[in-house]
């Protein structure tokens, strides 16, 4: 009952006019990013901090939680339309959802991707809405050793799970925690890493970083200028499935739910997994599918539910345990740092009011990407028209308002320069970039937590192995390090992802 | 198939990329820095670990990792990909630093007017009109949008000059 009132308080907040207003801007924002080739979700939502940091906390996470889950959305209209995933999420709808064009059913695939994604990610959030009390109030009985254990889980897991190689992806966990180092170390008060400039006492803005990272070393990485060519928005008439078509979509979305949300929970792995996954199960239990790879509705629902439910289901381990899934998540959970809020199960005791109305919000933006999606679908397509060296000089300019609004300073522009050649040389060497970011934001975290459970033990690290939860914590995340040695097979889906 | 590569032992043809080299040779420079660093910030003080420790820990697998996939490459060099397009990170990359050094002297709107004329009109070929009316929606628009609509100050010119003029 105190969850429901809670919930409802929540409401009472999001349903502000100016909350509204922040949700649609994100879902609108989302999309664009998530049509537009060559900027991810993690570069899309760390470049549009700036434009959230004079917000008041609950509507800046509104809308950059807004724009995260529309990203979600954003890349199924070019995987429909145009046979291109707009994100790696998508790649999988390609196969049914280009098919649906080419034999005319453009408009039914998607309004069915759009009503899957609806229905996974309000039943996941629902997930959320279950797990927040229960898993928050367990939360609090972690102390600092728990809680560092409870990080390398989370790091052993997406560094087990990302690239290929796990050597290069400890190197990059390696770089993050280097350059999250960088500034006054907050227990002694001495320079890290500094090189004598003032500019690095308050360390390196992790907002230029990522988008340094993730996004100009995706415009350096560009081979050839390529734009979209004759893009077809489907008319209004066209976009209403037939009743068989809702009939055989509805089973494949509770599959996809299922599929979404559990994967969703784990860290490492990634909206790609869940909808290859789900497409996987449309393979075996659908009744059509022989129809699948021909434009089987059933190969559209599935994997956009499981899309959508996996990126909401990925909140619940941020909210309850302050512990981020994926590098979107980490770039949104360095966002509530930026707001003074701390992802974990003190927000719920802390800042109730706020954690309730984001995640009222989340309902509300699901609503708001069905109804505005499908019927703009004409917009969407349209954005996919524009010459690609607009696209990439119109990028670059809100690269450089993003990463010098954040300090006022154009040593921050310089910084996004010298992370974007990082970058390159990275995506080069086939060195993930998924590790660094998680560990770019959790690693001060991560410090703290470390010192502070030394101090308790008086310098005996024992103290992690004495208190049960840690010692199972940590063990787990030997066994996920010590996994290629153990011979365990990752989802191959994972060697291939770019968010990794 | 050539005779050679029919000769060689699996897993040890062809060389290790230069590429691949210096990037080992970089993590090993930069996690030695971390380690010789570490060590003079302190790693353990009289209240409990010093601000050294943990950056000293990162230093340490840096450099054990880099080792690891030196061996590795000798073992199997692996496949590099293709080079970025040398012409399009040049441009970008000097023209966003030249952009940043002059941001202050000559403000927001004169600096991003540039750029985007640069990238629109030199490196695009678009057309005269559609390169102006963008670089001006992008860098005079985007100056008293971020201003006056969402209370986001961009730079305005150091240069008085400029500056009197409302740039």
């Amino acid at each position: 009952m105190d969850t429901l009132n809670e919930l409802i308080g929540g409401f009472a907040a999001a349903l502000t006019w100016q909350n509204l207003i922040f949700a649609f801007l994100g879902c609108l924002l989302g999309t664009i990013i998530g049509v537009l080739p060559g900027i991810g979700p993690v570069a899309g939502v760390a470049l549009l901090i700036p434009l959230t940091m004079n917000l008041d906390a609950t509507g800046a996470i509104i809308m950059l939680c807004a724009i995260f889950y529309g990203t979600a959305y954003g890349g199924t209209i070019t995987s429909v339309l145009l046979n291109t995933p707009g994100e790696a999420a998508s790649a999988i709808t390609t196969i049914d959802g280009y098919a649906m064009t080419k034999i005319g059913k453009a408009g039914a695939a998607l309004t069915i991707a759009a009503v899957g994604s609806f229905v996974g990610g309000t039943i996941a959030t629902l997930g959320l809405v279950a797990a927040a009390k229960p898993l928050g109030e367990l939360g609090l009985l972690v102390g600092p050793p728990e809680f560092f254990a409870l990080m390398v889980v989370g790091i052993s897991l997406l560094v087990a799970l990302a690239g290929k190689s796990m050597v290069k992806a400890l190197i990059s966990g390696a770089l993050g925690l280097l350059i999250s180092m960088v500034g006054i170390d907050p227990v002694a008060g001495a320079p890290r890493f500094t090189f004598g400039s003032d500019n690095l006492l308050d360390g390196v803005s992790f907002v230029a970083v990522i988008v340094g990272v993730f996004g100009l070393s995706e415009i350096l990485s560009y081979r050839k200028d390529t734009s979209a060519s004759a893009v077809h928005a489907p008319g209004l008439r066209s976009l209403l499935p037939t009743g068989t078509e809702w009939r055989r979509s509805a089973p494949s979305m509770a599959r996809g739910t299922g599929i979404g949300f559990g994967l969703g929970l784990i860290p490492g792995m990634t909206g790609s997994v869940s909808s290859l996954l789900a497409y996987g199960a449309e393979k075996k239990f659908s009744k059509h599918r022989n129809q699948l790879g021909k434009g089987a509705v059933e190969g559209v629902a599935g994997p956009e539910t499981a899309n959508n439910a996996h990126a909401n289901a990925a909140l619940i381990p941020l909210f309850t345990l302050g512990i981020p899934a994926s590098p979107t998540i980490a770039v949104l959970m360095g966002a509530f740092l930026q707001q003074g809020l701390t992802p974990g199960p003190t927000l719920f005791t802390e800042h109730s009011e706020i954690a309730w109305a984001i995640i009222a919000s989340l309902f509300i933006g699901n609503l708001l990407l069905l109804l505005l999606n499908v019927p703009l679908v004409g917009l969407w397509t349209s954005i996919l028209r524009v010459p690609a060296p607009i696209l990439t000089a119109l990028i670059l300019l809100f690269m450089v308002i993003g990463a010098y609004t954040i300090n006022f300073n154009v040593f921050d522009v310089f910084v996004m320069i010298g992370f974007g050649l990082l970058g390159l040389a990275l995506r080069h060497l086939d060195i993930p970039l998924a590790p660094m970011v998680l560990t770019l934001v959790l690693g001060p975290l991560m410090e703290r937590s470390l010192r502070e459970s030394l101090e308790i033990s008086q310098g005996d690290f024992g103290i992690f192995l004495n208190r049960p939860i840690s010692m199972v914590l940590i063990a787990i995340g030997v066994l996920i390090i010590l996994s290629p040695l153990l011979k365990l097979r990752k989802p191959q889906a994972l060697n291939e992802d770019p968010e990794t | 198939m050539t005779t050679e590569s029919l000769m060689a032992k699996p897993g040890t043809k062809g060389r290790i990329a230069k590429s691949v080299l210096a990037g080992i040779g970089a993590f090993v420079v930069v996690g030695v820095y971390a380690l010789v660093s570490s060590l003079g910030l302190g790693l353990w003080t009289s209240l409990g670990p010093g601000p050294g420790l943990f950056p000293f820990a990162m230093g340490a697998l840096l450099v054990a990792m880099s080792v690891l996939w030196l061996l590795q490459e000798l073992r199997r060099p692996s496949e590099t990909p293709g080079g970025a397009d040398l012409g399009l990170v040049i441009a970008v990359v000097v023209s966003l630093a030249v952009l940043a050094a002059v941001l202050d002297l000559i403000g927001f709107q004169l600096g991003m007017f540039l750029f985007l004329m640069f990238h629109l009109k030199v490196r695009g070929h678009r057309g005269w009109p559609s390169s102006l009316i963008i670089a001006l929606a992008g860098s005079v628009g985007a100056f008293y949008a971020f201003n006056y609509g969402l209370n986001v100050t961009l730079p305005a010119a150091g240069i008085p000059f400029l500056n009197s003029i409302g740039l």
